[in-house]
């Protein structure tokens, strides 16, 4: 299936990249992050709690990266697997800085599902993923207004992630509302993007200065 | 010929048991010492095996062992096909690739085992699973029957340098002349498929090998018992009489479970010796959606020659069928096809080649109504499409072609799947789609109803399909028939139950022979341990020819006990009658022997006996019947369909069908009712959906639907003919599949008529309500 998106951080592009810069943010953005280490340049590999429906597990996941243009694109390809199937797929990632002063992330990437991910979770797929990939994003907003205010106010940035729990809840409370509105938007695979951002906090953390 | 007990409309010896829960299921044997089994199945539909690592899962407490294909050494061995090549016809190609039973090298579908844990408990033997490492690289995937045969396709088995399974061609008359005459020549597509069987009761398998008695026992659901039993023997090295095979109640059958020398029954019984302890497994749903075989896709390009006054010259038919990721099952499925497509009518030019197509996903196996339903289906739209184009009425067009009741045996000039010319026996095919057309009042409806509810607003179509359905194969079943002194009767057969009444119906066979109560007599079905010789429960076949074999056996049984009635009673045979469990002279009914005092004289323990006696009021008979007798039937429908969310409500169904000699009327509706659910299934709720990568995206009985009450007709409206078959003494002929094969094609008829305001043409099946409303917006 297809894969893509976007999302517009409001603030300037060097304060996102900053943002993803801290990997303590991205990571608790998405609870269900075990481990991301770092194995050769620009590959890592990760361990991830995923639940979708009936379906749940701890997916390993690989991830390489190419086509790196910092500060602005690259691609991404990742190769996950564990009990409840396994997830193959490569996107490309592109940030803009726009004119307003705000930053748009583009993603667009192909990705195969298989196993039981597929072929029991696949009802719920689409609505768990369009909820936590919204949940991601309101977090990770949050953290970049923290962070702008917190260095006009010359203080430390305190951000406080949701508890699984608060995530979970969003996410069950999503899917209520996407009975009634499904059908319009994207299929957008949650576990993808997932390890997406997976590999753009590892991304960073290669370009980290030494 | 009359009966007295054959066809009596009687309720079913086996339902106070199945009804109170007392009947055994496979499930329901536990052993002392018992170990379970649970399957690591393949999440790729296409990917080499790099390697398994299975020592973790060997080390998890309740781990008694853990196997890949590797651990079975020389045992480890593909197939055998469970059906022969069609060697019988000529110029057919056929690429066997018979299946693994655990995946060596390479995986081919989505769900192929690739380990198996044995553990003590269920639960230990799956979360084993999830301690195996397996290193899949995976591979382009094929799941499209015309791209598998383009030249860059992947191979889903490299070693034939194709994704071709078989051709196979076949011509009655000659189509390219009939086309050069016709007046009419009509051209279509067709997009076929079919679902999985649904059936209530899950595989399942369990073995038992005693070290001290060298006896193997094992339990099993399936639909061939005496085969697999063979097979087990052979593939052990052991002699048939060490195995014994049991099958139980069954929650039904409906094809797949024909399907043997799978992971369980072939590695199983192995690992059963190696350990010397019971195994069992049983299929969960999920399992059963990817592990058991179905029926798939067929994509038809047809053409039909045509006078102008509608007869029609010839069909020209030229399909692809999707046998999956191997070919076990050989061509049963579209051998089925070839030989119903032209149906009921008198077609004398019929052009057929079926091409069978390797793809990544689960093996095809038959399903109730087994590749007949789709040559139903394209032959009735084509009439459907060529009365419209003729401006003829539909029904008159079908009555115009028909094959007429002087012309039988009314020869097809099609092989069929048992290896013979398919002959149409005996029948009266006008009858039946008359009788059906009257029953639904056809001519009111179009001139009078239709018009009125329409005016109102609702969307109501009528649609009228004729089918055949080839039954009753050889090559043979047989029975014994048995009185004991306590004057209870036993009859035991090779064919297993899956539900169909074979408890009562067999009963009823013997009884009317043995003049017993139908209540006396015990059938014993699908135990090797009673009875070794048969093939199976397939092709609408266990009435008629076990039946036959029951018959048989149960008058040679009455023979003996009138000869040594006879002499005890001191009276000739011609002047006795067995009634009420006693022989007895008939015009002194006070002079009378039991059954019962004859089976004991009949195997004295003391004196001697006549040498040319065999003793006991017993008998064995088989049949075999030269080619399979053909039933036929007529079905007409009335749909509404909601013009709002495009759901089809079935207003009306009418079945008459002509199905021989009726031995239970009881059961023949429940059979005909069972099969006309599965073939609203086909119609409108199932399908296996596959993506592209070949992973089947609905294995749950969430996302996969099954008919259920409220999707049946209000009422079934049912007539019944009786044309004896000429084959057999009973003069039956099967219905196991008859509700299932022309459902479809009829569903598709009315919703077309019922839409026709939006000039639809429905060329596919199944349908859903989205998909209709796909089809009317993109007629507009």
């Amino acid at each position: 299936m297809k894969l893509e998106g976007e999302h517009v951080f409001n603030g300037p592009q060097a304060d996102v990249w900053e943002m993803f810069y801290d990997p303590n943010v991205l990571a608790s953005a998405l609870p269900g992050t075990q481990s991301l280490t770092m194995i050769g340049k620009n590959e890592y590999e990760g361990k991830m709690f995923v639940r979708v429906g009936p379906v749940s597990g701890v997916f390993d996941g690989k991830l390489l990266i190419s086509n790196e243009v910092p500060p602005e694109s690259c691609t991404l390809t990742v190769d996950g697997k564990g009990a409840p199937g396994f997830v193959k797929g490569s996107g490309d990632v592109k940030f803009v800085a726009q004119a307003d002063g705000t930053t748009l992330m583009k993603y667009e990437g192909e990705v195969q599902l298989g196993g039981t991910l597929a072929s029991v979770g696949q009802r719920m797929i689409d609505s768990v993923a369009k909820s936590m990939i919204r949940q991601a994003f309101e977090s990770l907003d949050k953290a970049l207004q923290e962070r702008i205010a917190a260095r006009a106010e010359g203080r430390a940035a305190e951000y406080k992630p949701p508890s699984e729990a608060e995530f979970a809840a969003a996410v069950a409370k999503d899917m209520g509302k996407s009975v009634l509105q499904s059908q319009e938007a994207r299929v957008i695979m949650y576990v993808v993007l997932a390890l997406l951002i997976m590999g753009i906090i590892a991304y960073i953390l290669s370009n980290l200065p030494k | 010929m009359s009966y007295k007990i054959i066809g009596q409309r009687i309720t079913r010896n086996e339902d106070a048991q199945l009804l109170s829960g007392s009947a055994l299921f496979l499930d329901d044997v536990h052993l002392p010492g018992m170990l379970h089994a649970a399957f690591l199945r393949s999440d790729y539909a296409h990917a080499r095996i790099k390697s398994i690592d299975t020592s973790a899962a060997k080390q998890r407490s309740g781990v008694v062992a853990v196997y890949t294909a590797e651990d079975f050494g020389d045992y480890w061995h593909v197939g055998p096909l469970q059906v022969p090549p069609p060697l019988a016809i000529a110029g057919a190609k056929f690429n066997a690739r018979p299946l693994p039973p655990i995946a060596k090298d390479k995986v081919r579908f989505s769900g192929e085992p690739l380990a198996v844990v044995i553990a003590e408990s269920r639960y230990i033997a799956e979360d084993a699973l999830a301690d195996i490492i397996v290193d899949l690289e995976p591979l382009p995937a094929v799941t499209d029957l015309e791209k598998a045969l383009q030249p860059d396709s992947p191979l889903v088995h490299e070693d034939l340098g194709t994704n071709l399974a078989a051709d196979v061609q076949q011509e009655h008359g000659n189509y390219a002349e009939a086309a050069a005459k016709a007046d009419v020549i009509i051209k279509r597509r067709f997009y076929i498929d079919r679902g999985a069987s649904g059936a209530m009761e899950n595989r399942g398998f369990i073995v038992d090998w005693d070290e001290k008695t060298q006896t193997m026992t094992c339990w099993s659901n399936c639909q061939a018992p005496i085969p697999l039993r063979n097979t087990i023997a052979a593939n052990l090295g052991l002699a048939a009489s060490q195995v014994r095979l049991i099958t139980p109640f069954v929650g039904g059958g409906f094809g797949p479970k024909i399907m043997t020398s799978q992971a369980d029954d072939v590695l199983l019984p192995w690992i059963s010796m190696k350990l010397k302890r019971p195994i069992k497994w049983v299929e969960d749903r999920r399992e059963n959606f990817l592990a058991t075989t179905s029926e798939r896709d067929q994509i038809h390009d047809v053409e039909i020659a045509l006078t102008k006054d509608g007869r029609i010259l010839g069909l020209k038919d030229v399909f692809y069928h999707n046998t999956g990721a191997y070919d076990p099952y050989g061509m049963t499925v579209p051998l089925n096809t070839q030989t119903h497509t032209t149906g009921s009518y008198d077609i004398p030019n019929f052009y057929t080649r079926v091409i069978m197509v390797f793809t990544n996903k689960m093996v095809v196996t038959p399903v109730r109504g087994a590749g007949r339903m789709y040559g139903v289906y394209v032959m009735e739209r084509m009439i459907d499409i060529a009365a419209k184009e003729l401006n003829i009425d539909p029904v008159e067009l079908r009555l115009k072609n028909m094959i007429q009741p002087n012309q039988y045996p009314y020869k097809t000039g099609i092989i069929g799947q048992d290896f013979v010319e398919n002959v149409l026996d005996s029948g009266n095919y006008p009858a039946t789609l008359k009788k059906a057309v009257e029953i639904i009042g056809y001519e009111k409806f179009i001139k009078e109803e239709q018009p009125r509810l329409r005016a109102e607003g609702k969307k109501v179509g009528i649609g009228v399909v004729c089918f055949v359905e080839g039954t009753a194969v050889g090559p043979y079943e047989g029975a014994r028939v048995n009185v004991d002194g306590s004057g209870k009767v036993t009859v035991v057969t090779g064919v297993s139950t899956q539900g169909q009444g074979h408890f009562t119906s067999f009963a009823q066979l013997a009884a009317e022979q043995l003049g017993v109560s139908v209540k006396d007599v015990r059938v014993i079905t699908g135990d090797t341990g009673h009875f070794h010789w048969g093939a199976g429960t397939f092709a609408s076949r266990g009435a008629t020819v076990a039946g036959n074999a029951i018959y048989s056996a149960a008058t040679k049984v009455r023979n003996k006990a009138l000869q040594i009635a006879s002499s005890v009673l001191e009276a000739p045979v011609e002047e006795l009658e067995l009634a009420d469990g006693v022989v007895r002279i008939a015009d002194v009914p006070n002079k009378f022997i039991t059954l019962g005092e004859l089976a004991m004289r009949a195997n004295p323990t003391r004196g001697t006996i006549d040498p040319n006696m065999e003793p006991g009021l017993e008998a064995t008979a088989f049949y075999g019947p030269p080619h399979g007798a053909t039933g036929q039937g007529a079905v007409a429908m009335i749909v509404e369909v909601d013009p709002e969310t495009y759901l089809v409500k079935i207003k009306r169904f009418v079945i008459a069908h002509d199905c021989g000699t009726v031995i239970n009327p009881l059961i023949l509706d429940g059979q005909i009712m069972g099969g006309v659910s599965m073939g609203i299934g086909n119609a409108f709720y199932e399908r296996m959906v596959y993506d592209e990568n070949g992973q089947l995206l609905n294995a749950s009985l969430m996302d996969y639907l099954l008919p259920v009450s409220t999707d049946m007709p209000p009422k079934m409206e049912l007539a019944y003919f009786s044309t004896p078959s000429p084959l057999n003494q009973l003069g039956a002929k099967g219905i196991g599949e008859a509700g299932a094969i022309p459902t479809p094609a009829a569903f598709a008829s009315a919703v077309e008529n019922a839409l026709k305001d939006a000039g639809i043409e429905i060329l596919e099946s199944p349908l859903d309500p989205c998909r209709l409303w796909q089809l009317v917006q993109q007629k507009q």
